[in-house]
């Protein structure tokens, strides 16, 4: 959430204004070049980031084929160290495998953020649309957004699960909510920079209805910095699932999340520290990867 | 100047930062050397203070032990506790009542075979009917103020857990005791309802507070007691400081010179504070990290088998088809204590099916061993009760340690055919629901009472409460036998433990309590540390402690 405040896209979009020589050109000109996305995903920063990315999200996906350990099943050999017959990474305290514990948090990881992120920009987009209508919603929505980025990640998080108890869906919508002004921030700031153009007054001169205007000429144009915050955003959600898992607020136990492999690892941290081993480096790949693909998604769109 | 080596004292770590400083300096020039420099003098005075603040440690670390030579006294034992002191819990049993012993006293203590040794009440004597109990009371004895303490005193103590506001769980022995009578300042004459069998429970529970004071007391502001340490400060959220009590009634004690409980709430932190010595003792270390500390030098690991705390699962009898007891037979079947004692709680503690510990009256080795785990049994009650599975609720705190216990329930459940959702709840909430009886179908937590009287057990803890318990399980012949227990003074006799073995009887056979492991409190304490003891109600008594 407050990651996405520092990135360059943020700063660039939000400073509106007599901007309109390095302006995008209208979608005729696009078509020409090569899409921005696909030079991003071709820079050696973009490669990594997606083969890391790729990498963790098939460990996930796969993470039936790859192990075949229930990973909640549990027995008498508790803590076994990495190499032990059977369990490559060792077991946990309760004498479950921890690399299908860590293979399914995986997998419970991309389940809630793949979910909640675009649930979050969606909605966040929705809300940017509105308040372009009228100054009225304007205001309505900017204060609302204030509202919610007033509350901390974490703070909305025990809020909100102090009302619904723990459980995925109470992580899903926080971490929606916590998305949801960050993307309307941005689309806001793309509209107000793309309104004063001319192509815009000239659409509006040709007749073009107000709904069609923002959602077919206004909104494409607007999208670039959306891209990036995605990417931005889905690595804040890891770290948002994470620590409400950690804090015992996340998906309930016995399902393995990445969060809550590493809460239950925390007081063997000095005698098996394998244990905490595990969910730390998929965490590291994955956040790595996403934190990548956003950078060189936000060089190139920029250019 | 910016040679690094010129500052005292001379340091690796200061020399390699100045280097990897001085770096960027030589590519861009002036303000970056000032920065340097800023940096560089910033490091040696942290680096002076750190050394001074070692130093000044290690000082007061080997201090007392140069001085160890005959009786070591004086010096500060810092206790770690992980949960603040809650004055308004004062007179009920909270999760901290390690104070209470240290600034008040109580009329008696239990030895280890649970037989009153004086206090401040220094002989007594039951009358035949046994409806009243003489006291006589230990003379030139004062509060912190100076105040001397009296009979008035006791009959003010007593009056005070009879408060409902007060919330004491002993609350029902203190109501039995319906009027008092005075001889003179030291001795007086409690008259009882009926013969009550706990009444030494609430002599070892109940603290004499001054009762001047007492409304400053429930609030923190002032806690006027007869005990070894006079508090000088509490910081709420930080702890407590207590100095010596120089008119301390007991010539010659405490040895201490003054006591810091200090708050520690993270588990990890607390661990962390034992064996760097930043503190000397604790017995809030959870089980998942006593393997830590088992084996660190300078640290020793003292089990009370007073069992203060056992683990429980909960059932809700109102919930189907819980109602049925073979069902909840089924499930104390199916839960491996051993693995949970093990895997849980650190191997600290006692597998059993019944609450009491090895100390208790009550204790008996068939019924520990009554329920063990035998899936293939539990799938058979079920099956016997015409259910082929079952999909039940399971309350539990959401701290770590608690966590880890109700997913080792959970699974060992699942084996027997019984699925299981939890839900992780936090300690407060548990409570209020625990005591407003408003428990989902299952609940995992721990309970005390059953370290003292069997009586107790049943009057007074509230999974157990024979007249309202949160399981909702009503029987006469289980009030009879508890109220019969409760109001008989025949302690030690054929009769009374027949009636024990009754209770127990009933608690396994009806199963609305599942008692998973006994344990006591673990103390975790620096090998400096001697004559520590608490007790059955975990109040600290530092009277012999001493630093060597």
């Amino acid at each position: 959430m407050t990651a996405s405040a520092g990135t360059p896209v943020d700063t660039s979009a939000s400073t509106p204004g007599p901007a309109a020589a390095s302006a995008p050109a209208p979608r005729p000109a696009a078509g020409r070049r090569r899409s921005p996305y696909r030079a991003a995903l071709s820079t050696p920063r973009g490669a990594a980031g997606l083969a890391l990315t790729c990498l963790v999200v098939l460990a996930g996906v796969l993470a039936p084929l790859l192990t075949g350990h229930d990973p909640t099943g549990q027995s008498g050999q508790g803590l076994l160290a990495p190499g032990a017959p059977g369990h490559p990474l060792g077991t946990d305290d309760l004498g479950r495998d921890l690399l299908s514990r860590v293979l399914y948090g995986i997998r419970a990881d991309l389940g809630v953020i793949a979910v909640a992120v675009p649930l979050g920009a969606a909605l966040g987009c929705l809300c940017a649309l509105l308040a372009a209508v009228h100054p009225a919603a304007d205001t309505a929505v900017q204060r609302a957004f204030d509202l919610v980025l007033a509350f901390p990640g974490l703070i909305l998080a025990l809020a909100v699960t102090a009302v619904l108890g723990p459980g995925r869906l109470p992580v899903i919508l926080v971490v929606a909510l916590a998305e949801i002004p960050v993307f309307g921030r941005q689309l806001r700031a793309g509209i107000l920079v793309q309104r004063g153009r001319e192509y815009v007054t000239a659409a509006r001169v040709g007749g073009t209805s107000p709904a069609r205007l923002l959602t077919r000429h206004v909104l494409p144009n607007a999208a670039d910095p959306l891209v990036v915050q995605f990417a931005v955003s889905l690595t804040v959600a890891v770290f948002l699932e994470g620590a409400m898992s950690f804090l015992g607020v996340g998906v309930r136990p016995p399902e393995p999340t990445l969060g809550n492999v590493l809460g239950q690892a925390m007081p063997y941290l000095d005698r098996s520290p394998h244990l905490a081993a595990g969910p730390l480096t998929a965490v590291t790949l994955l956040v790595l990867g996403l934190s990548l693909l956003a950078d060189a998604l936000n060089r190139e769109t920029r250019r | 100047m910016t040679d690094p080596h010129s500052f005292p004292p001379p340091s690796p770590y200061l020399s390699s930062s100045a280097e990897t400083s001085a770096a960027p300096a030589a590519a861009s020039a002036g303000p970056a050397r000032r920065a340097t420099l800023r940096a560089a003098g910033a490091g040696a005075l942290f680096l002076g203070l750190g050394l001074t603040g070692c130093r000044s440690a290690v000082a007061e670390a080997e201090r007392p032990a140069a001085a160890a030579g005959g009786t070591a006294r004086g010096g500060t034992l810092r206790v770690a506790v992980n949960a603040d002191f809650t004055p308004a819990l004062l007179f009920a049993q909270s999760a901290q009542s390690y104070q209470h012993r240290l600034l008040y006293n109580t009329l008696t203590r239990y030895d280890d075979r649970l037989r009153p040794q004086p206090e401040l009440a220094t002989a007594w004597s039951y009358a035949k009917d046994g409806r009243s109990i003489r006291l006589t009371l230990r003379q030139g004895v004062t509060y912190h103020d100076g105040r001397p303490f009296t009979a008035d005193d006791v009959i003010f103590a007593v009056r005070n857990l009879q408060n409902p506001v007060r919330a004491a769980q002993l609350r029902a022995t203190a109501a039995a005791v319906t009027g008092f009578e005075k001889h003179g300042d030291h001795a007086l004459t409690l008259r009882l309802a009926h013969p009550v069998a706990n009444l030494f429970d609430l002599f070892e529970f109940m603290i004499i507070a001054d009762r001047e004071t007492v409304e400053d007391a429930v609030t923190g502001r002032k806690l006027n007691g007869t005990g070894p340490f006079t508090l000088s400060r509490w910081s709420p959220g930080t702890g407590l400081s207590l100095t010596r009590y120089d008119r301390y009634w007991k010539p010659g004690r405490p040895y201490l010179d003054a006591v810091e409980l200090r708050v520690v709430g993270q588990a990890d932190a607390l661990v962390s504070a034992l064996r760097t010595g930043q503190s000397h003792l604790s017995f809030n270390v959870p089980g998942k990290s006593l393997a830590l500390v088992e084996n660190a030098p300078g640290l020793t690991v003292t089990d009370y088998a007073t069992g203060a705390g056992a683990y429980y699962l909960g059932v809700n009898t109102t919930v189907r088809p819980l109602d049925d007891r073979t069902v909840r037979q089924a499930l104390a079947r199916a839960v491996d204590r051993d693995r949970l004692l093990r895997q849980s709680l650190g191997g600290h503690g006692l597998a059993s099916a019944t609450p009491w510990p090895t100390s208790s009256p009550a204790y008996s080795e068939a019924d520990r061993t009554h329920y063990t785990r035998d899936p293939g049994r539990a799938r058979a009650l079920l099956k016997s009760a015409g259910l082929g599975g079952l999909d039940l609720p399971l309350l539990h705190l959401s701290t770590p340690g608690d966590t880890s216990i109700a997913e080792s329930i959970q699974y060992d459940l699942r084996q027997a055919g019984v699925r299981v959702t939890l839900e992780p709840t936090d300690p407060a909430t548990a409570q209020k629901r625990l005591i407003a009886q408003s428990m989902p179908a299952l609940w995992t937590m721990s309970h005390g009472f059953a370290q003292v009287h069997p009586a107790t057990l049943a009057v007074s803890a509230y999974p157990f409460n024979e007249a309202k318990n949160t399981s909702h399980f009503r029987s006469p012949e289980y009030t009879r036998i508890v109220r019969e227990a409760w109001t008989s003074t025949d302690d030690g006799t054929a009769a009374a433990r027949a009636r024990y073995a009754r209770i127990s009887r009933i608690l396994l056979d009806e199963a609305f309590i599942i008692d998973l492991a006994v344990r006591g409190q673990v103390q975790v304490a620096s090998t400096r540390v001697r004559g520590v003891t608490l007790n059955k109600f975990s109040y600290l008594n530092l009277d012999d402690a001493r630093l060597v």
